[in-house]
């Protein structure tokens, strides 16, 4: 029997797009930026005492980009205050607690560097806790408001959350260690950071491109043997119509080269960990470009 | 246990349905005696594919052109000579478990308890998670620019079933202008009514049950070739694919997802946020205007 050929259909537009994307990608910057930030005042690590505030004010500004995106991302903006407002939030959508989170996050990072500044020890970690657990949250959420649909067959995983916190992470020591060297040269000689301390972070990060890369594995894997969504996401979507951002962008550029890099005999080399440092922080968002847009390419023809 | 009493037992168990009622406002429905659940059928043997229910679709509420309530899909099944064709209408499911419902953050959208998934314009902020979460495309953005001015922009909508009509006794929209009364609408929990006697008698389907949905929309005489997800997308005409790309590339600033299939993916990720920027200024104006109507009247 020959196939049918389809003539007439609807198509609607792709709900979501790049300003999402980016979005995914600040909020995970930031949240992996914090990570690093509480080393010296929640995990009592001296020697990241230095960098704290600035890994927090690098996460506070990050933050700062996401409601200009969300909110006239909305096709009504004047009305996001909706999402928190008694009557209209709805519990069951991931949605509804992410805007809490997004709100409550970076005044929690306020807080939090208010004591670093002061040096009030006991506060700095009471609110370095509490901004922690936000930050992670806040990330967390933008894994769960995709993988909440049983219809969008690459996001509806429960690596989903798993995967961007990951990327969070490693994207947020990227971006610092890029924003520290470029710090460095404003910073009083016995102030700067150490190119020590930077090649620590560096190898931080290559244990979480190691993590990242097998989360990759397992979700490839089952789209490879998935179901005809997971299958058709494989083969339309990341093999062919999004295999710059995912193969390229995100495995490659974002992973695989920083990765050989970080283990190489140079890893300690100043150039060697900025090359890796940036390419991790641009291959991150290669990864919310796949996630988010070509998630949705496909349920736009049925 | 002898096998008699095996079968008697598992015959008077309860259901064990599985219900999914969280956060969807009304519990499911389907067959519950004492409710009322709206249903259609469509019957695929009579549909003849002249697109009557999507025109009068669009005349009932002035869907503005390139976004749908109702349309009907329609394929080529084999070759010369053995060949015909098949339609398949879609609409909102109506589902008795609806994903979009429950992922709505303001309860935007919610399900009546007659079961029409319904949409309050007034406290849909634009976000379009419904249209994420919805499984069958039967969601839309209303653009910007509508013939009637005063219609809502810019929130999303589909298909209501015509509950307008519904509950002044009529049929909807659609159900009224099939010629070939393909369409059959009416409450499938009332034994009496068409649609109940129909679903009890024919064999029925409906779109990816798998979901967990339980759509309200059943198809009789459906053809795996036009049901098939895959299919939608790798078996469709150059033409129709071109029809779609064409219509990304002349109507920007939606919803800033769009991405041209044989054009570079990365050029429409940099298009898509060139678009939102420039829509920045103009939706401010939007605000402009609501705070000035607010403090001036
Ligand atoms: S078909 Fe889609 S829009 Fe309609 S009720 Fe089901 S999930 Fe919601
Ligand atoms: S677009 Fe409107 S109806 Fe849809 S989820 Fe957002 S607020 Fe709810």
């Amino acid at each position: 029997m020959d196939e049918s050929v389809i003539i007439s259909n609807a198509f609607h537009h792709a709900p979501w797009g790049t300003p999402i994307t980016i979005y995914f990608w600040l909020v995970g910057a930031s949240a992996g930026s914090f990570v690093i930030s509480s080393f010296g005042w929640v995990f009592g690590i001296k020697r990241y005492k230095p960098l704290a505030l600035t890994a927090s004010v690098m996460a506070i500004f990050l933050l700062m980009i996401v409601p200009v995106l969300l909110i006239w991302d909305l096709g009504q903006p004047w009305r996001f205050f909706y999402l928190m407002l008694p009557g209209y939030w709805h519990s069951t959508a991931p949605m509804a607690w992410g805007s809490i989170l997004i709100l409550s996050y970076p005044v929690s990072m306020m807080v939090y560097s208010v004591f670093v500044i002061k040096g009030n020890v006991t506060w700095a970690r009471i609110t370095g806790i509490l901004a922690i657990v936000l930050a992670l949250s806040t990330h967390w959420y933008t894994g769960v408001v995709m993988e909440l649909n049983p219809g969008r067959f690459i996001n509806h995983t429960a690596l989903a959350p798993l995967l961007f916190l990951t990327g969070a992470f490693i994207s947020g020591i990227g971006g610092l260690l890029l924003v520290l060297w470029v710090q460095n040269f404003f910073r009083a000689a016995e102030k700067r950071i150490s190119w020590t301390l930077m090649s620590e972070m560096a190898q931080y990060m290559m244990y979480g491109i190691v993590f990242d890369i097998f989360l990759l594995w397992l979700e490839f894997m089952q789209t490879l043997y998935g179901n005809e969504g997971e299958y058709m996401g494989h083969d339309v979507v990341l093999m062919n119509l999004f295999s710059f951002p995912y193969i390229w962008l995100e495995a490659v550029i974002g992973l695989f080269i920083p990765l050989l890099l970080l283990v190489s005999p140079i890893k300690h080399n100043k150039v060697v960990i900025l090359a890796a440092s940036a390419m991790v922080a641009f291959g991150v968002y290669g990864m919310r470009i796949w996630w988010v847009m070509g998630g949705q390419f496909i349920q736009t023809f049925y | 246990m002898n096998r008699v009493r095996f079968m008697a037992e598992t015959h008077n168990n309860e259901s064990k349905h599985h219900h999914r009622d969280y956060g969807i406002q009304t519990p499911g429905t389907k067959g519950v005696p004492g409710t009322k659940r709206y249903a259609m059928a469509i019957d695929l043997r009579k549909c003849i594919g002249c697109m009557s229910c999507v025109v009068a679709c669009k005349a009932e509420f002035g869907t503005p052109l390139g976004v749908w309530r109702t349309w009907v899909k329609t394929a080529d099944k084999g070759a010369y000579p053995n060949t015909t064709r098949v339609f398949m209408p879609r609409l909102c499911n109506h589902c008795d478990y609806p994903i979009c419902v429950r992922n709505c953050p303001t309860q935007a959208t919610y399900k009546h308890e007659d079961g029409f998934v319904l949409q309050r314009y007034n406290r849909c902020i634009g976000c379009r998670t419904c249209i994420v979460a919805c499984p069958y495309n039967a969601r839309h953005l209303v653009p910007e620019k509508r013939t009637d001015g005063n219609l809502p922009t810019l929130v999303v909508d589909k298909c209501t079933f015509c509950i307008h009509r519904v509950k002044k006794g009529l049929l909807p929209s659609c159900v009224q202008t099939c010629v070939g009364g393909a369409r059959i609408f009416g409450d499938m929990n009332d034994p009496e009514s068409e649609i109940a006697k129909l679903l009890a008698k024919e064999k029925v389907t409906v779109l990816k049950p798998s979901l967990g949905t339980e759509p309200a929309v059943f198809y009789i005489g459906g053809d795996f070739e036009i049901m098939s997800e895959n299919k939608s997308y790798s078996n469709r005409t150059t033409q129709l694919k071109e029809e779609f790309n064409t219509f990304k590339r002349q109507h920007p600033g939606d919803a800033f997802g769009d991405i041209v299939e044989g054009e570079s993916t990365m050029y429409w990720v940099k298009k898509n946020m060139v678009d939102f920027v420039a829509e920045i200024p103009h939706k401010a104006s939007g605000v402009g205007k609501i705070i000035k109507k607010l403090i001036f009247g």
